[in-house]
């Protein structure tokens, strides 16, 4: 009673990946109240700030633009962006921090796959969920907005790079964890720069020009500044296939440090807890 | 080394270096800007080799290092020195074949995802490690109805209870049909009926499927019934190796006694100038005492009882293993 694989390896290759997404997304859905406020409230809740602050900024400052931006141009970034937001990041790589620091990332380990890449595909079930609702909601706006549903999904596609890239950062930095234990922290800053730099609270305008040099240099602003200037015609064609250059680039780059970063420091795994 | 051993380990030596945390606020302090570190000498040395398809019992008290050993075994740490291999792997290399050939249970921690359906959880496994779907119907129909857990399936891991959980870590964790099974307490906490079931299965299982076991366990019933072999750990370092009948009967028997009368262990213990911890009762029979003695001392002791209680009946058993280990622990 041997297995005896009569598939290909390309498709018992597809075939765990899609076992996992499947298999993710039955787990974050087990508990349906809280996936649905985690999913609404996480959006919702940096809009409703946002809006209170342009109306605040255009209405008591007696202001006609900020950043650049009128008060109108603003809101339609901000509810753009909002399409965005919840595509990029995930809090996977805090998954994969807690997974050392309580031993169970020995599960993972003596699995035939690489840990990274399961843990990846088994949280990547619940973004499809997100980018579907997300793309739905984009295109129910195209009817009343002036946006296109070809730039849409153009910014859809750069949404999603920036998740694998934001992901691959974050487990280059959860290997931090070999070394502290609870390393909560590294990632809470991370995502506070990334919150900032990615354009999801403010539009990447509002930074002065002579600043401007410090978000160009990271990742983060292909996150939700870029797709959502995709997608409001803001950025052509042309744009946007050098921003995907880029960010393949910059995806390139975070996979072989993060290869490296866990070469060295799974010398360092414990197993704890057992 | 073995080359054709399913488990070969030479002189494998691994320390922990962990932070010493003093008490008090002085402590947090020093912690935080000068952290003192100690060094802990988990294993201390260890050599053995085991064949394919063995049932081996490695034991040993709480930190004795088996644990640690099951984990270079399994390829989550590296030895600090010496060499382990695992059907000719190195573990810690963890290359795909290697993973693909064996499987690590631990009782104390969930594998399956918790919120999860069991049912699902194999299904992710199905594809992890290639298995056919008609292969893999058939040989989970065969599983759960053994471990007679069927009905179980589509219940959240979390709903389940602890006996449950465990079969279904089990069937979890052999579903492939690895090679070799490292065992850490899987009969932790569970109750006598779902401890006898998951010891007929693993018993059933390693002759069936030809596995090579390795099971550690504070429960000595599980080593009694399924190991031919047992390691033995003290302190990191292996001080028995080899069938554990040859230890029970070394140079300790038990002397079981009937008397007429109830005497208290202080009692017998004052008469015959023993420690109370070498007795014992039975419970289904109070007037029945166990003594575990010397062999040399039987006739002597024997003697002394006659003449201080009236003996209805008498006999010389080997002491349980759960006896001979407890002594060991204790020297």
């Amino acid at each position: 009673m041997k297995a005896t694989p009569t598939k290909t390896t390309l498709a018992w290759s597809l075939e765990w990946r899609w076992a996992a997404i499947r298999n993710g997304l039955r787990d974050a859905m087990a508990y349906r109240g809280d996936f649905l406020l985690d999913f609404f409230g996480q959006a919702l809740v940096p809009v409703a700030i946002q809006l209170i602050l342009w109306y605040s900024i255009f209405h008591n400052g007696k202001v006609t633009q900020f950043g650049g931006m009128s008060y109108a141009q603003l809101l339609s970034y901000t509810w753009t962006s909002l399409l965005f937001t919840q595509i990029r990041g995930g809090d996977y790589d805090f998954s994969l921090i807690e997974m050392i620091r309580v031993g169970s990332l020995s599960n993972y380990l003596l699995r035939p796959v690489g840990v990274i890449e399961f843990v990846f595909f088994r949280g990547l079930g619940e973004k499809l969920l997100t980018t579907l609702f997300c793309l739905v909601l984009g295109i129910v706006a195209t009817f009343f907005t002036p946006l296109s549903i070809q730039n849409l999904l153009l910014g859809m596609m750069l949404a999603i790079l920036g998740n694998i890239i934001h992901y691959l950062f974050g487990s280059a930095l959860a290997s931090v964890a070999f070394y502290w234990e609870n390393a909560f922290a590294v990632l809470m800053v991370k995502n506070m720069v990334v919150s900032l730099f990615s354009g999801e609270l403010l539009p990447l305008t509002v930074v002065p020009e002579r600043f401007a040099w410090i978000w160009k240099s990271t990742p983060f602003y292909l996150y939700v500044y870029g797709p959502t200037q995709v997608a409001l015609g803001k950025w052509d064609h042309v744009t946007w296939l050098h921003q995907m250059e880029i960010g393949f680039a910059w995806l390139l780059g975070f996979w072989l440090l993060m290869k490296l970063c866990w070469r060295v420091s799974i010398n360092r795994y414990q197993g704890l807890g057992g | 080394m073995n080359p054709t051993a399913a488990i070969s380990v030479q002189n494998v030596k691994r320390s922990f270096r962990s932070v010493k945390k003093e008490e008090g606020w002085r402590g947090t302090l020093k912690l935080l800007f000068h952290p003192e570190y100690i060094e802990h000498q988990a294993l201390k040395g260890i050599t053995f080799s085991i064949p394919r398809g063995e049932f081996v019992g490695l034991i040993g008290a709480n930190g004795a290092g088996k644990t640690t050993l099951l984990k270079i075994l399994s390829g989550l740490i590296p030895p600090t020195t010496g060499e382990a291999r695992v059907l000719g792997h190195i573990p810690f290399e963890r290359s795909i074949e290697f993973r693909k050939e064996i499987s690590l249970v631990m009782g104390q921690k969930a594998q399956l995802w918790w919120d999860l359906p069991a049912i699902e959880a194999f299904d992710l496994l199905r594809a992890l490690y290639q298995i056919p779907n008609d292969i893999y119907r058939k040989r989970l129909d065969e599983l759960t109805s053994l471990l007679d857990v069927t009905r179980l399936l589509n219940t959240q891991i979390r709903r389940l209870s602890l006996g449950e959980r465990m079969k279904m870590e089990v069937i979890g964790a052999i579903i492939h049909l690895p090679k070799v099974i490292f065992l850490d307490e899987p009969t932790i906490g569970l109750d006598v009926l779902a401890a006898q079931k998951l010891r007929e299965f693993l018993k059933i299982h390693n002759q069936k499927e030809g596995a090579t076991i390795i099971l550690t366990s504070h429960n000595m019933d599980d080593i009694s019934e399924l190991c031919k072999r047992i390691i033995l750990i003290k302190e990191g370092a292996m001080i028995f190796d080899g069938d554990p009948k040859t230890l029970t009967g070394k140079d300790e028997c038990q002397l079981r006694i009937q008397l007429t009368s109830e005497p208290s262990f202080g009692d017998l213990a004052s008469a015959l100038a023993i420690s109370e911890s070498q007795i014992s009762k039975d419970d289904e029979d109070p007037t029945t005492y166990r003594l575990n003695i010397p062999r040399s001392k039987v006739a002597e002791y024997f003697q002394r009882l006659v003449q201080l209680y009236p003996v209805t009946d008498i006999g010389i058993q080997e002491p349980s293993l759960e006896r001979v280990i407890q002594r060991i622990y204790q020297e």
